[in-house]
């Protein structure tokens, strides 16, 4: 197995507190992995890590063996990370469609002046049109996300992001918000991705649906690794019941 | 002996500065506007000033109508002018807010003609010789302390009442100052009375100092202002204060040493982009 | 005819700087506040030129470098910082660069340069350069529109957070629409210095910064056909009705106020909801998270 992205012993420090202290994180190619924690475990912190958006006091981040500690968001996403973000956060002004179809564009967007002279964008949107189709939204490609249930904007988010062809896809809480049904229905839709071989790094607070699709369990409290490893040997431990459940719970 | 006076000139500008531009920081922390009109409640509390002092000669009862009358129009400012806009994208207010502001330019124009007002006797022009050589205007010393006064006086507002933790809890967390039961409504009409009422008290100072009110004063303050809410990290109240106090000074000795090379009012924008450049957050700001 | 002339040549210097101003504006969604002072620029590189000699056609270009340097610079400098910032450094060096020409011998000081050369033309056919700049770059705008550079101003101006975590490089592209921005609004400066045959300082101040402001926001920020028609009809209006140039900062703020209060989207914006045929649902929530 290949190894996709090792985060090595980061630490991360927002004045004198701890948001994440010398974690050490390995994802393989094909994995899906359920990343899990209270609140307050640094899951986000990690998160940001990982695109850029917040740089660690210490430790490194590779990516596919290549140290991406110091590159810029949009480089790591060059490189093969994608991220549905946890606020879906859709372009308001273009379609469902064209939403994805700049992602798909990824080619010709890369050379800012390049892109000048490129107007052709029939099979970026005809790629767009097989991703809707394929987290489900086919018959709203046309529609404005502002007249969109928060359901559809989640799995727009998920569709934009797979868009990007990415080696690892960064998921971070796609079920919030959304009805049983629903979350339900969207986490069959990972497992199916993931069976597809795409590789996944999934941060939710969903327990039930995350036991449910997620082979592997990697888990921190307090900025701290707790565990990984097997599902359901994870689910065991008495550290992670503690963490989760408050001592004296079981 | 230079250096001191141009420092305590320094301090008096940054006074007046800070008056202003304290209610910009506060209307920008609790609404995320640019509110540019705020110089026209302070061009508006110099005429008021002017008006009433000649009309009634109490200074003081000028004062405290401007600061009254001010504080009442900046609420309704923002009940006719932001309130309806606030769902739109922040440019659009921020735009709305310049064109007041030069409406508010062309109708003091109109109304009381360009060139201005003066008082029939200007109240506080006496000076001391704080020693040899070096004399204080009254004014001058009235406009630091005033303004330290009202400073202080905040801080307690704030920091004392209950309407303060309400409206310190509004800033931080709007939702969940809601959830507690705070009124967002009456924390936004506070916010806009107390900024307006000290942009009114600065404008009444300048009055003072230059014995004239004319239509445009506003414009170069309020420029400035702008530049020192940046600076001061846009939001932060601390940040805010100590850099109106720094620009004041620099620009002090700033005319004497490179106003050759720039004038005055672009010294505080020439700072503005340094500063940026090396610190995109400001000198006062959290994380972006 | 001669006064027609001059109507038509104000106009389309006018729709170039308008259009100049939303490229960065209308397309990339950077609010600038001090877009005169690259007019400015533009204008002071081709007189003082045209004052040494130069002919009137090379000083275009050089106008152009000048102001797109500037803008470079400045873009440099700004486009990083935060959204809000930008619209007062923008402004900041709108003063600056009023402060810096006003205090320098070399500029003219505060008079300013008079007597710049006639463009040897003709007025007939300044104007036709004029028109011919000012139709050439709409066309440029609207094919940039269509393109992959133009979908991502789009998004960009849409939001840049998420355009930047969909690999995009977004300052790279910021800085580009700020550069072609610049350097045209310094082509219309080149025009503006010999229409008038005068430059001073006050000719670039915060004031026809606001207005050009106003003719991209009252046309619909974005819109070409839009800002071409508020810029043509804002620029000549006070040249035509006398009462509105006694009262022109009144007219061009009560009116840049209605826009915002009643329609933020302009013209533009007015006229798509007026003959819309299919009535679109107004997203409700397009200030999002306030």
């Amino acid at each position: 197995m290949t190894e996709i992205l090792h985060v090595r012993d980061v630490t991360v420090r927002f004045g004198g507190v701890y948001a994440v202290q010398n974690v050490d994180l390995r994802i393989n190619n094909g994995e899906l992995i359920g990343f899990i924690g209270p609140n307050g475990a640094g899951k986000t912190t990690l998160m940001r890590v990982i695109t850029g958006i917040v740089q660690p006091q210490s430790g490194r981040v590779f990516l596919q063996g290549v140290d991406i500690t110091d590159k810029a968001t949009h480089l790591r996403i060059r490189a093969g990370l994608a991220l549905a973000q946890q606020i879906v956060q859709p372009l308001r002004a273009l379609t469902l469609l064209d939403n994805v179809a700049i992602a798909c564009g990824s080619d010709k967007t890369r050379h800012a002046l390049k892109s000048m002279w490129v107007t052709d964008i029939r099979s970026e949107r005809a790629q767009a049109r097989e991703l809707l189709a394929r987290v489900g939204l086919s018959h709203v490609v046309d529609e404005l996300p502002g007249t969109m249930p928060l359901g559809y904007l989640k799995r727009l988010e998920v569709a934009r992001a797979l868009a990007l062809n990415p080696r690892l896809l960064l998921l971070d809480e796609p079920l919030a918000g959304l009805s049983q049904k629903e979350a339900a229905s969207l986490a069959d839709l990972i497992a199916t991705l993931n069976a597809d071989g795409q590789t996944i790094l999934l941060i939710e607070h969903n327990l039930r649906e995350v036991m449910r699709i997620c082979p592997t369990l990697y888990v921190q409290d307090n900025g701290k690794s707790l565990a990984f490893g097997k599902t359901d040997q994870v689910m065991s431990d008495p550290n992670v019941r503690n963490a989760y459940l408050g001592v004296g719970h079981a | 002996m230079l250096y001191l006076e141009l420092f305590i000139q320094g301090l008096v500008q940054g006074s007046i500065y800070a008056l202003i531009a304290l209610g910009l920081t506060l209307v920008y922390g609790l609404l995320r506007i640019l509110h540019v009109a705020h110089a026209a409640l302070f061009t508006l509390g110099g005429y008021i000033g002017v008006i009433v002092t000649n009309a009634t000669g109490s200074f003081t009862l000028a004062m405290v109508v401007a600061m009254l009358v001010v504080g009442l129009a900046g609420m309704l400012m923002y009940k006719l002018a932001y309130e309806p806009l606030l769902s739109q994208p922040p440019y659009v207010s921020l735009i709305a807010s310049i064109a007041l502001f030069i409406a508010s330019e062309e109708i003091f124009r109109i109304a009381f003609g360009p060139y201005g007002l003066s008082y029939q006797t200007a109240p506080l022009q006496g000076h001391i010789e704080l020693f040899s050589g070096f004399y204080l205007k009254y004014a001058e010393i009235l406009v630091m302390g005033l303004s330290t006064i009202l400073m202080i006086a905040l801080a307690w507002l704030s920091m004392q009442t209950r309407t303060g933790v309400a409206w310190r809890a509004t800033v931080t967390d709007p939702d969940m100052a809601r959830a507690f039961g705070v009124k967002i409504q009456n924390v936004r009409y506070l916010n806009f009375f107390i900024g307006s009422s000290f942009a009114a008290a600065a404008g009444v100072l300048v009055a003072l100092l230059n014995n004239l009110v004319e239509p445009t004063m506003g414009s170069v303050a309020s420029y400035k202002a702008l530049a020192i809410i940046v600076l001061g990290g846009l939001g932060s109240i601390r940040g805010t204060l100590i850099a109106s106090l720094l620009l004041g000074v620099l620009e002090s000795f700033g005319t004497i040493y490179i106003g050759h090379l720039l004038d005055r009012d672009a010294i505080a924008f020439a700072f503005l982009i340094l500063v940026l450049m090396i610190r995109p957050q400001g000198l006062m700001g959290g994380k972006l | 005819m001669s006064y027609e002339i001059t109507l038509m040549t104000t106009m389309a210097i006018s729709v170039l700087f308008a259009l100049s101003l939303n490229f960065i504006t209308g397309f990339c969604g950077q609010i600038s506040l001090g877009h005169a002072a690259f007019l400015g620029a533009g204008a002071y590189t081709s007189a003082m030129l045209s004052k040494a000699d130069v002919p009137f056609l090379f000083t275009i270009p050089a106008a152009a470098i000048c102001a797109a340097m500037l803008g470079a610079i400045i873009g440099l400098a700004s486009l990083r910082v935060r959204h809000d910032f930008l619209a007062i450094t923008t402004m900041g060096v709108g003063f600056l660069f009023v402060g810096i020409i006003r205090q320098q011998d070399f500029f003219g000081g505060e008079i300013g340069i008079a007597g710049i050369p006639s463009s040897g033309f003709g007025k007939g056919g300044f104007m036709l350069i004029c028109i011919a700049l000012a139709l050439t770059f709409a066309a440029f705008s609207l094919y940039v529109r269509r393109s992959w550079m133009g979908f991502v101003f789009k998004s960009i101006a849409d939001n840049e957070d998420v355009t930047r975590v969909l690999g995009i490089d977004v300052s790279r592209y910021k800085l580009i629409a700020f550069i072609i921005g610049t350097g045209t609004a310094g082509v219309a400066g080149a025009l503006y210095a010999h229409h008038f045959r005068f430059v001073g300082p006050d000719s670039f101040g915060f004031v026809e910064s606001i207005s050009v402001l106003a003719m991209v926001i009252v046309g619909g920020i974005g819109s070409v056909w839009g800002v071409i028609f508020a810029a043509a009809l804002l620029s000549v209006l006070p040249m035509l009705v006398q009462f509105i140039d006694d009262y022109k900062l009144l007219f061009y703020s009560g009116l840049l106020f209605a826009m915002m209060r009643f329609s933020p989207d302009g013209i533009a914006g007015l006229c798509t909801r007026l003959f819309s045929s299919i009535p679109r649902r107004v997203p409700d929530n397009g200030g999002n998270n306030r």
